[in-house]
This record gives structure tokens, C-alpha cells and sequence, in this order.
């Protein structure tokens, strides 16, 4: 009687979801149960994926909203900006504990995932940034505690805390400021691997900037989405500052990294007609350019689609990067392609799906966005069309088909990513492999003695000791088997021969059947190569004395 | 002391002893694929061009994958090779995204995986003052171990003796600022597959060019804050002296108000 109602509610994304869960929790049995091979595509040649790209490095630059606001706030003491600490402080916590679930997947010791803390090796990067992570984590939680306190009712613990808010907040800024830079040192070290179009020393400092810029998108792009979800209005004027902020910060973006490209004598793989180069413009253009171009516009400061459009655009631009940099940019090292497994995929959505939950229960029972005034729209904005305005529209058809749009690039992106083999990195290790196999393959190169390098010492003669029915010791010289003109030791050792250690004779008794018929003496001797072994035994025996 | 290992690839026969001999000495499978380098096969002979090319890990001097390991499982040890203690690791694999050579491999299908490479029989024979299972079966003298500063004066003796015979370039010598391992060959290394790595820089320096600037870089960025913080405050409360709330004198007692403050008063009254 039950089921009916329970059929009824049973919409498509419920369904969605209820797949999502199952195949979620099927790939973490694999992925722990079975280890990182059984689960994902990784590889000797790209022993970072998705996970490292995707859940990692976007999960902690869309983060970056959060020390970026609270500085606004607590330092700058813009205080307006208050209204749109909490859900950016929310989104980086949330982003946080998210990181820390991808990197237990991603470990291949998780359980060893508090090591950092006990074994110290404070001139790695990846030390730095475990510390980071943790303590940002503790941080944001701090920082984002007065909300419950006040749904709670705790006035105590809420005043303690807000008295510690700006040395909390300056330590966070610090904290966050070295865990974003920190993950583009990562790859500092890795100068031949990443292409050249990624690769800079000044990584850390274009890691940090496009975060601040995607963490402030990733702001804006909330306040769209849960003035939908959730009914609750959109900050206008304040989006509209974010948005403001994007500008300044994605036109650093592009200035620092353009210099950088041209100054490393790099920008020139941009025009080649490569795979990377088509991600770069992506990138770049789509990514970085458009957005601050459209946020530069007032019309589209005031528009909740073009808002919306703008702070997607920056978000997906960002992703590319870090997509770029963790796969992209060394495929052409590797020379082998890397695609990420469904498992690898449907953890990733299954963690982004959690926090959209976490969010969207935070955002319901916490006093996360405050009620806003609706703003009338100026005069000179005012749409032009009959229609009158709606703040609650964001979903409106140009951006819906932008969003699809920008879908089925990235799909296109990710198929391109998977043909690389063109860049410039593997048409060099291709050369390099023709010039090798350019050698004819049977040109045996001179051993040392035809080269007259130096004297062959062979080993002296061995003496096998003679079995029971055995007509007498077989002994066997190198100098009757080895042409000095042609040493091929690899002939018989170690395949059917093992090397004995300098100065030790062979010891043991020599299979008689595998001598004489088998894969020893037999190999050549047998009538072809070499007289065959039943030829004559006093060639290879000897009488045996007395 | 910095023991090291010239390859020859002028001497050598290709027989695979040596990777016979790893395989033997580190107990690894006798069936693991003798074609690459993998968590089974830690050293092998690569078939290139009419030559038998020895590859392993480059001992560099100073290893890339030892600076960036995060709990130092992997390091240069007092005797020189790079060794690995399984116990630390977390298998975050930073490892094999920094060796330069591509050398760390992992073993992919375990739930207790290791990073496994070659540690130039550290325990086994170095710290007894052995030499390495592999040079020790070389039967063509292609590979020799001893001091890294001999082993290389002999090497370019070889190059001086047989100029014909060698290109003039110590595979090693330079590479990644300098490893443990050398090569010679009778053919450019660019045209066997040894990777044209940065010469004469340490890889681990061009990540701590940049951890060396983060301490100061953070002073100055957390007295920056606060400085600013200070500032906004002062601004506001000479504010309130504009607006005749409070006396000069009082304004100059007062401490710059910390966000929230005002809300604090909210939840109290
Ligand atoms: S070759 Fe690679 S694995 Fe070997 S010591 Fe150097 S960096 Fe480490
Ligand atoms: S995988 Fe292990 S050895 Fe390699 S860097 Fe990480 S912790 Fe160190």
C-alpha cells in the first residue's frame, strides 16, 4: 500500500541519484578491497589522474572563495561583504573535507594518510601541503563555527570565537596563500614531463591567482544556484562586486601568464596545430578571456544569466587548467594516454554530488544566507524586452545553451586529450626511437675484443664431475665456443646457463637427460648447429682417471 | 664516499645477467616481464639500435624523488645510494612524478602497494662493503662498480683512448646535476631513449627556490594583514571622532574593534 506513493516519488533524479549511490559505493569496495589498479586507469606512465587533477587541485582552488572573503571582511573590513562570507566559507569547508576524501582514495596507503604528521620532510612540497590542508581544515571550521553556535544558541563559545576571528582569519589567508601556490610547486619539479605551454617556474604564483579568481566564480555561481534552490534572493550588489573582482584578478591572470609564455619562448606551441594547443585556447580563452570580458560589461554585471554564464565560464576555465596540467600537459612525456576509468569518474561525481548535499542541508538548516533586500534594477538596465524582470530567472535559454555548449567542448577537450601524441615532447622521443631503430637490427655491435678494447680473459676450463653411469667428467672450455671475433655470451648465458660468481667454479651435476636431449648442451648440439651429442662421447667426456 | 656504476654499452653483450641477478638477489618473480622497467623488474636490458642498454635507477646525487617525498621514504642514504624504507611511504607517488628519468614504478594491483625501484642492493651488499648483485655477475666487464670520481676519470680515459670508438659525453657526469650511474655509448644518447634531462641543476633546487622565499614571503604577507587590519580600525574609530561620538583622547586609547563586535553586543543584549 506503501508502494505506489513510494513509485510516485521515484522521479528521474532519484533514480539518478540512487545509481550514483550504488555505483559509488560498488567502486569503493573495488578501489579498497582490490587496490588502485583494479579501480582506476592509473599507470607506472601516469601515476596521477583525475583524482589528483580534479578532486585535488579544483577541490582546493574553488575553495580559495573562502580566505579571500574573510579577508575582505575581517582585514579589509568591508563589511558588507559579511552577507556572502558564510556560504564561501561554507563551500571551502565543504571543498576541504571533500579534498581529504579524494586524497584517502588516492593514497595507496590510506591508512597511512597521518604519516606527514609524525615523519617530517619539511623540503617537500607535499609535506607543506598535507600540513596545509590539515590546519586550513581546522581553520575553516573555526571560522564557520559561529553559524552553528548561533543556531544553536551557545552565546559563549560564539563570543570566544568572534573574538579570535581576525588572527583566525590572517592565518587562514596565510595557510591558503601557501596550500594554492604550493600545488602548482608540485610540478615545479617536473621541467621535461609538463608541456611547455603548462610548465613554469612561476607556477605557484598562476596556481594562486586563477584559484582566487575560481574561488570567487565559484562564490558568485552559488548565489545564482541557491537563489534558485533554496528561493533566496541574490546578493546583487554584491555578485556584482565579486564579478568586479574577477575582472582584476583573471586580466593578472592573463598578463602574468602571456609573460610568461613569451618570456620562456613558449607561446609559439600555442599556434601549432596540436591537441594541447586547442586545451590552451580553451583555456585561456574561454576560460580566462570571455568571462573577464563579459564581467567587464555593466549589462552583464546586471544580468542574473549573464552573472551566472560569466562565473560558470571562469569555474569551467579553471578546472580545465588544472585538467591541463595534471593530464594534458604530460601526455607527451609519457607517450601513452590516460582516460580516466567509470570508477575514477563516478567516485568524482559521487564526492561533488556529497557536497552539493552537505550544501544544500547546510544552506536549509544553518542561517547560511541571510535574508536580502531585493534591489530595483537602474533605470538604464531595465530589460528591454516586455518582459519584466526576474531575479529568479538565471536558467534562462542563452544560458542553458551556453552551459551545453560548453559541455560538449569540454567533451570534445577530453576525446582530443585522449589522441594526444603530437606534442612536441613525444615527436622528439619518436625521432629519437626511428634514429635508434635506424641501426639495422641484425648490425650487432663489436664486442669489445673485435674492437681490440681489451683482452677477453675467458674463465678456465670447467670440470663437471662424472655421475654414476656416466662414461667420465664432461669438461667444458669457453675458448672452444666463444669466436673472439663474434663474443656472444647472451647465446647460452644466462638463458640456459647461469654466470657463477668470478673465480667460482660450476658446481652440481648436469642433468644427463637435459644435456644430452634437452635445453643445455642439446640446444646446439644436435647434429645442426654442432655435432649432435650422440656423436661421440669421449669429444665432450673424458676418461676418467685411474 | 659515492659509489657508483659505469655501463658500457661497448662492452656489453646483452646477456641479462645482471637483471638475472637483481631479479635473484631482491627476490622478485622469475616470470616478470624482462622488456621494462616495472615493480617486478627493478633493472633489464633494453634492445635499442643494435645495442643492449642496461637501464635502472640513476642514484642521482641529488635525487628529485628523495627531496620531494613527504615523509622521507625514500632518501639518499650516508652510503650513496637512494633507498626506500616501505614502512614510511603513503604512496602519494609524488615520487615517480618527479624523477626526471621516469625511474619509480608502483605496484598497481596491491592493496599494501609499494613504489619499487632499484636501491643499488643497499642493505644487502653496500652496507657489508660489497658491490651491488649486478656488477658482480658481469661477465664482459660492461659493468663496473667502484668510486664515482675514479669511475669517471675511467671513463674518459676509455672516451681518450677510443675516440673513434665512444661519442665524447659521460652519460651522468652532468645529467640532473650529477648521478651515480654513468654511461658510455658508441652512439648519440639522445638516439637511444636516455632522456635529455636539465644539466648541471639539481632538480630538488628549482622547488626549494621557491620554499626558500615562503618564510619571508609570509612575514611580510601576515604583517601586511595585520597592518591593514590596524589601519581599518583606526579609520573607523576616527570616524567616530568626526562624527562627535568619542574624544580625541578617548580614540587614542582605543584598540582597533575586531568584525563582529557589533554583533557580539547583539547577542548579548
Ligand atoms: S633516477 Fe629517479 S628514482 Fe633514481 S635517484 Fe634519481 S630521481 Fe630518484
Ligand atoms: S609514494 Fe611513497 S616514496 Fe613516493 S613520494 Fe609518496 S610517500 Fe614518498
Amino acid at each position: 500500500m506503501r508502494l505506489p506513493s513510494l513509485l510516485g516519488r521515484l522521479t528521474v533524479w532519484r533514480a539518478v541519484l540512487g545509481a550514483l549511490l550504488i555505483a559509488g559505493l560498488y567502486a569503493t569496495v573495488i578501489r579498497f578491497g582490490q587496490g588502485l589498479g583494479a579501480a582506476t586507469n592509473l599507470s607506472d606512465d601516469y601515476p596521477w589522474g583525475l583524482w589528483i587533477g580534479f578532486d585535488v587541485l579544483v577541490g582546493v582552488g574553488v575553495a580559495a572563495g573562502g580566505f579571500v572573503i574573510a579577508a575582505t571582511v575581517h582585514v579589509f573590513r568591508m563589511e558588507r561583504y559579511a552577507a556572502i562570507a558564510r556560504p564561501a566559507l561554507l563551500t571551502a569547508f565543504l571543498g576541504y573535507l571533500m579534498v581529504i576524501l579524494a586524497v584517502l582514495f588516492d593514497l595507496g596507503r590510506p591508512m597511512r594518510i597521518w604519516h606527514p604528521l609524525v615523519f617530517w620532510n619539511t623540503r617537500s612540497v607535499m609535506f607543506l601541503i598535507g600540513w596545509c590542508e590539515m590546519l586550513y581544515a581546522i581553520v575553516l571550521a573555526a571560522e564557520f563555527s559561529p553559524l552553528l553556535f548561533e543556531k544553536l544558541g551557545w552565546h559563549k563559545p560564539l563570543k570566544v570565537v568572534r573574538r579570535m576571528m581576525t588572527p583566525l582569519v590572517i592565518l587562514g589567508v596565510l595557510l591558503s596563500v601557501t596550500h594554492q601556490s604550493s600545488l602548482g610547486s608540485l610540478y615545479v619539479i617536473a621541467p621535461d614531463k609538463l608541456h611547455p605551454l603548462w610548465y613554469s617556474p612561476m607556477l605557484p604564483v598562476l596556481f594562486l591567482i586563477s584559484a582566487v579568481a575560481a574561488g570567487l566564480a565559484m562564490t558568485m555561481f552559488e548565489s545564482c544556484m541557491s537563489s534558485r534552490a533554496f528561493g533566496r534572493r541574490l546578493e546583487g550588489g554584491l555578485v556584482r562586486g565579486l564579478g568586479r573582482a574577477v575582472v582584476v584578478t583573471q586580466a593578472v591572470y592573463l598578463v602574468l601568464r602571456a609573460n610568461d609564455l613569451i618570456y620562456r619562448g613558449a607561446l609559439g606551441y600555442a599556434f601549432e596545430a596540436t591537441p594541447e594547443a586547442v586545451l590552451f585556447w580553451g583555456e585561456i580563452g574561454l576560460g580566462s578571456a570571455l568571462p573577464m570580458v563579459l564581467l567587464s560589461s555593466r549589462r552583464v554585471r546586471y544580468s542574473n544569466s549573464g552573472l551566472f554564464f560569466a562565473s560558470t565560464l571562469t569555474v569551467m576555465g579553471f578546472i580545465v587548467h588544472r585538467l591541463n596540467v595534471a593530464v594534458t600537459g604530460m601526455a607527451g612525456w609519457t607517450g601513452v594516454s590516460y582516460f580516466p576509468s567509470w570508477m575514477e569518474v563516478t567516485v568524482t561525481v559521487f564526492l561533488v554530488a556529497l557536497g552539493v548535499a552537505c550544501f544544500g542541508l547546510a544552506a536549509r538548516y544553518l542561517p547560511v544566507f541571510p535574508k536580502a533586500e531585493e534591489e530595483p534594477l537602474p533605470e538604464s538596465l531595465a530589460p528591454r524586452s516586455g518582459k519584466p524582470y526576474d531575479p529568479d530567472r538565471i536558467l534562462t535559454r542563452p544560458a542553458l545553451l551556453g552551459l551545453w555548449g560548453m559541455l560538449a567542448l569540454g567533451a570534445v577537450g577530453v576525446l582530443a586529450t585522449d589522441s594526444i601524441s603530437a606534442s612536441p615532447q613525444a615527436e622528439e622521443r619518436g625521432a629519437a626511437a626511428r634514429a635508434g631503430a635506424a641501426a639495422p637490427a641484425d648490425a650487432r655491435h663489436p664486442s669489445a675484443v673485435a674492437q681490440g678494447l681489451e683482452d677477453l680473459t675467458l674463465p678456465p676450463p670447467f670440470r663437471f664431475p662424472a655421475s654414476e653411469d656416466s662414461p667420465g667428467p664432461v669438461v667444458f672450455d669457453h675458448a672452444d665456443h666463444v669466436d673472439p671475433m663474434d663474443v656472444r655470451c647472451d647465446a647460452c648465458h644466462p638463458r640456459l646457463f647461469r654466470f657463477t660468481t668470478p673465480g667460482t667454479p660450476a658446481e652440481g651435476v648436469v642433468n644427463s637427460d637435459r644435456a644430452h636431449d634437452g635445453d643445455l648442451c642439446a640446444s646446439c648440439h644436435d647434429g645442426e648447429k654442432a655435432f649432435s651429442a650422440y656423436d661421440d662421447c669421449m669429444l665432450c667426456h673424458q676418461e676418467s682417471e685411474g | 664516499m659515492q659509489p657508483g656504476i659505469l655501463v658500457d654499452l661497448n662492452r656489453c653483450a646483452g646477456c641479462g645477467s645482471c637483471a638475472l641477478a637483481c631479479r635473484e638477489i631482491n627476490e622478485l618473480p622469475a616470470d616478470a616481464p624482462d622488456d621494462r622497467l616495472s615493480a617486478t623488474s627493478w633493472t633489464f636490458i633494453e634492445r635499442r639500435g643494435g645495442l643492449s642498454i642496461k637501464r635502472q635507477c640513476m642514484h642521482c646525487l641529488n635525487p628529485a624523488c628523495a627531496s620531494v617525498c613527504p615523509v622521507g621514504a625514500l632518501r639518499k642514504s650516508d652510503e650513496g645510494p637512494v633507498v626506500y624504507n616501505e614502512r614510511l611511504c603513503m604512496g602519494c607517488r609524488y615520487c615517480m612524478i618527479a624523477c626526471p628519468f621516469g625511474v619509480p614504478r608502483y605496484e598497481w594491483d596491491s592493496t599494501e602497494p609499494r613504489v619499487r625501484k632499484c636501491i643499488m642492493c643497499w642493505e644487502k651488499r653496500i652496507q657489508k662493503g660489497g658491490e651491488p648483485a649486478c656488477t658482480s655477475t658481469c661477465p664482459t666487464g660492461a659493468l663496473r662498480f667502484g668510486e664515482r670520481e675514479e669511475l669517471i676519470s675511467e671513463a674518459q680515459r676509455r672516451i681518450r683512448d677510443k675516440p673513434e670508438a665512444y661519442v665524447n659525453q659521460v652519460y651522468g657526469l652532468h645529467e640532473a646535476g650529477g648521478t651515480s650511474v654513468l654511461y658510455l655509448s658508441p652512439v648519440p644518447f639522445a638516439t637511444i631513449g636516455f632522456p635529455n634531462v636539465h644539466k648541471d641543476t639539481e632538480y630538488p633546487g628549482m622547488t626549494w627556490a621557491i620554499l626558500d622565499k615562503l618564510p619571508a614571503a609570509l612575514t611580510v604577507g601576515g604583517a601586511l594583514l595585520a597592518g591593514v587590519w590596524w589601519l581599518t580600525g583606526r579609520r573607523e574609530i576616527m570616524e567616530q571622532v568626526r562624527s562627535g561620538e568619542i574624544t580625541m583622547d578617548e580614540a587614542m586609547r582605543r584598540r582597533p574593534p575586531v568584525t563582529g563586535d557589533a554583533a557580539d553586543e547583539e547577542v548579548e543584549s
